[in-house]
């Protein structure tokens, strides 16, 4: 029983790792889109009311949030799986971060077929680099 | 500019991971007592792990400020080149031929990301 929550509790943390890291991304470039956009407006961020800081604030502290708590979890994972596992699965956040930049509407970043080559053979090429690992 | 600055911050955040190995097998090891643990904390590893991730990061942000996400984040992998390189390099670890596959995949592919 023991090692079946074990388990549980492993993928758990690695999931979350992995989640976490890439919204902790999309959390923080909301942020600075939104203080890119107070800019535009003509309103300097040290002089604005909070009610106008609130989105970008909120947005970046709350990437800034998920991005150390992936950190968190990452080390845990590390505790329990060997790097050449764990590793391999971290790229998947590549793939989760572009797919939400190029998906979420609030980001809405433009895809292109160069940039989601270069992203896949970036997961392969991270696999192939780590998953070697295990022959040694 | 754009390209210096996220160059800058992934060597910064790369250079974090290695202290933060260093770190951990040299001085986190084996501590007991908080105490012990305290003082490993303070090590020049650590401090200077935690010194590199806070300064990457802030620069990290500015670079989101002024680009894609999509564009910038795949850039981070050259941390891993970077880990491949410095095994090779300073600590004298052999580096098979699949491993210099995934570098070369990587490197390929951060290409065909920043031409865009």
């Amino acid at each position: 029983m023991r090692s079946a929550a074990n388990r549980w509790l492993g993928r758990a943390l690695l999931t979350a790792s992995i989640v976490l890291s890439a919204a902790g991304q999309l959390g923080m470039k909301a942020g600075m889109q939104e203080l890119h956009a107070l800019g535009a407006r003509g309103v300097a961020p040290m002089a604005a009311a909070w009610s106008e800081l609130a989105p970008t604030v909120t947005w970046t502290v709350g990437g800034l949030t998920a991005y150390g708590l992936s950190l968190l979890c990452w080390l845990a994972v590390l505790v329990r799986y060997p790097l050449s596992y764990a590793y391999p699965l971290l790229g998947l956040a590549y793939v989760i971060v572009y797919v939400g930049a190029t998906h979420w509407e609030r980001l809405a970043e433009p895809a292109s077929a160069l940039r989601t080559g270069g992203t896949l053979l970036i997961l392969a090429g991270v696999a192939l680099v780590t998953v070697a690992d295990r022959r040694r | 500019m754009n390209n210096a600055l996220l160059l800058l911050a992934v060597l910064l955040l790369a250079g974090s991971q290695i202290l933060q190995k260093l770190g951990a097998a040299r001085r986190l090891h084996g501590t007991r007592t908080p105490r012990e643990w305290l003082r490993a904390l303070l090590s020049p590893e650590l401090v200077g792990a935690i010194v590199t991730i806070a300064a990457g990061t802030l620069l990290w942000l500015t670079v989101l400020y002024r680009m894609d996400v999509s564009r910038a984040f795949p850039f981070l992998s050259l941390g891993t080149v970077a880990v491949v390189a410095a095994s090779r390099l300073w600590l004298g670890e052999q580096v098979s031929a699949r491993r210099w596959a995934g570098v070369a995949l990587i490197a390929v592919g951060i290409a065909l990301v920043a031409s865009t």
